[in-house]
């Protein structure tokens, strides 16, 4: 790690799928994003934008054509997923993929605390280790901290979401990257597993990547915004700039976008 | 009467018997039930293990090290069929087969006949005692010392970091990544162990029976799967050592049904069937039951 570093950086990221196909279309075209330490950044796009192929090549997912990835000053352009995953973590939209049912919370929590250092043949489940779940939990405000024991399969949706989004902040990544992580919550616990993810960000200060389809939310959350089309990031706004926007001001934009895509130009 | 007392006279055999062919199930237990893979290496890595304790007896290797050798080679076996399935991309099943199709003609090799005959070798129960090559009870208390120390171990194991770690692959391979747990790494290490011990099962019953055959291997899967699943209808599944005890207990009462049914008359060329049909029932039924239900998929 470089000390001073900016947290990530991408440069001339490129990505192409089905390169055989007579006119393959980039889900990546040339992006080149600095995102500084403790930065929290909220990045919008219509589908096909780019937005899920930027996470995925930042979590390591697959590769890029061209373009490195820098976390904390460290190439891990071609890192595998699970050797970079002490750096970045991500939270999925689905909250069944970012949990292990079967086993139980406390297992689950511990398991990712461990993340990024090496599995040892010591037991996992700790009473020191038990303390600290209880903590974490109990802030969560869902009275999990009770049930350490019980399997995250019996959990309800928005449960398990909450407990995904502690799993990815407890060992304090350099990145934290939320891919539309409270998109298939009901309105009520989609509020709650925001506040929650805000206050879980600002308290450990991690540089967040933030995916989501709510306009007013990307204004009113975090210090910067963009907005990605065609695979490259068509706005990047901060500070006061970013605070005047709004959402029909976005969807405008959107709009011009959308049709200059159909237009082919 | 007869039938009863025939029975009854082999309850002790086949008991000894039963513990030692628990490590088979184990062995096919711990990728199916906590690694979501199903292996069929076992069929081919059983054998290897007898022929590979037998050949290396025969050219006057001591139990011991013949033992270990085996337990080695039954590992190599179980990394060929995860490597297999990792790097060419077969699916777990066809991985399997490849890889104990090949074994047939590498035991054989091995071994250098079909068959061979261990007489004047040493066992390594001799070594242990002399009283376990003669005394069934013997070799009942043996077998069960072993399985209690093996289960001990595999709990303890399981209940590591690496251990949980090894579980997520079968519970949620996507996120094992993310976890920064390697689904190569797991895969290939549950794989070596599962048929390390299945190399065990292999190296032991030769030394026991004194005598090897290349086609020791035959029917040892379906065998292994019938008990395991008696005995998860037992113990069930919801924890980890409930899961660990399934094989133990199915494989002591599998044994004991086939030695039941032989002594009524079963002829054991028809045991393959009774044994195939008696899986298709218990895993079947569940799916059978809920046509018009929305059916669910067999999860073998």
């Amino acid at each position: 790690m470089t000390a001073g570093a900016p947290a990530l950086q991408c440069s001339g990221l490129t990505k192409t799928f089905d390169i055989g196909l007579p006119e393959p279309r980039p889900a990546l075209d040339g992006i080149d994003l600095t995102v500084s330490q403790g930065e929290v950044v909220a990045v919008i796009g219509g589908n096909g934008a780019g937005k899920s192929t930027l996470l995925n090549l930042i979590a390591g997912a697959f590769l890029p054509d061209q373009g490195r990835i820098l976390l904390a000053g460290r190439d891990v352009t071609t890192l595998a997923p699970h050797r970079r995953a002490a750096w970045v973590t991500r939270v999925f939209q689905d909250p069944m993929a970012g949990t292990a049912a079967a086993m139980t919370i406390e297992e689950n929590l511990a398991l990712a605390e461990r993340r990024g250092r090496r599995h040892r043949l010591r037991r996992l489940l700790t009473g020191e280790r038990r303390k600290r779940q209880q903590a974490w939990l109990a802030e969560l405000g869902l009275g999990l901290e009770d049930r350490l024991a019980t399997p995250v399969a019996l959990l309800s949706g928005g449960q398990r979401q909450a407990l995904s989004l502690l799993m990815a902040v407890v060992s304090e990544p350099q990145v934290l990257l939320l891919d539309e992580h409270t998109a298939a919550l009901d309105p009520r616990t989609a509020h709650r597993v925001m506040a929650a993810t805000l206050s879980a960000v600002a308290e450990r200060r991690l540089t967040t990547l933030m995916v989501t389809h709510n306009m007013s939310q990307a204004i009113a959350t975090g210090d910067r915004l963009l907005m990605m089309d065609a695979g490259r990031i068509r706005l990047d706004v901060s500070g006061a700039e970013k605070a005047a926007l709004t959402p029909e001001a976005l969807v405008e934009r959107f709009q011009i976008d959308n049709d200059r895509m159909r237009l082919g130009t | 009467m007869d039938i009863l007392t025939g029975f009854l006279n082999l309850v002790p055999v086949t008991l000894a018997q039963s513990l030692l062919y628990a490590l088979l199930v184990m062995g096919i237990m711990l990728p199916l039930r906590l690694a979501g893979f199903p292996d069929l290496t076992c069929e081919g890595a059983f054998p290897l293990g007898g022929c590979v304790c037998a050949a290396l007896l025969l050219a006057g290797w001591q139990p011991l090290p013949a033992t270990a050798v085996a337990v080695a080679a039954g590992m190599l076996a179980g990394a060929a069929t995860a490597l297999v399935n990792l790097r060419f991309g077969l699916s777990p099943l066809l991985a399997g087969i490849v890889v104990f199709t090949g074994l047939y003609s590498i035991n054989l090799r091995i071994l250098g006949q079909s068959n061979v005959a261990l007489f004047d070798t040493p066992s390594l129960f001799e070594m242990i005692h002399p009283a376990l090559t003669r005394s069934v009870g013997w070799q009942i208390a043996f077998f069960a010392v072993l399985a209690v120390l093996l289960l001990a171990l595999l709990r303890w194991l399981l209940s590591t970091e690496a251990g949980a770690a090894m579980r997520v692959i079968g519970v949620n391979a996507e996120l094992a990544p993310s976890l920064g747990i390697s689904v190569w790494g797991y895969t290939i290490a549950v794989l070596a162990l599962a048929n390390g011990l299945t190399g065990l099962g292999g190296a032991l019953i030769i030394q026991l029976q004194g005598y090897a055959d290349v086609g020791m291997g035959l029917g040892v899967l379906i065998n292994g799967l019938a008990s395991l699943v008696i005995g998860e209808s037992i113990t069930g599944r919801q924890t980890v050592t409930r899961q660990l005890l399934a094989p133990v207990v199915g494989s002591v009462i599998y044994y004991q049904l086939v030695s039941l049914g032989l002594s009524s008359g079963l002829r054991p060329g028809d045991l393959k069937l009774a044994t195939a049909i008696f899986v298709l029932i218990t895993l079947g039924l569940p799916a059978f039951r809920a046509r018009g239900a929305t059916r669910e998929s067999i999860r073998v």
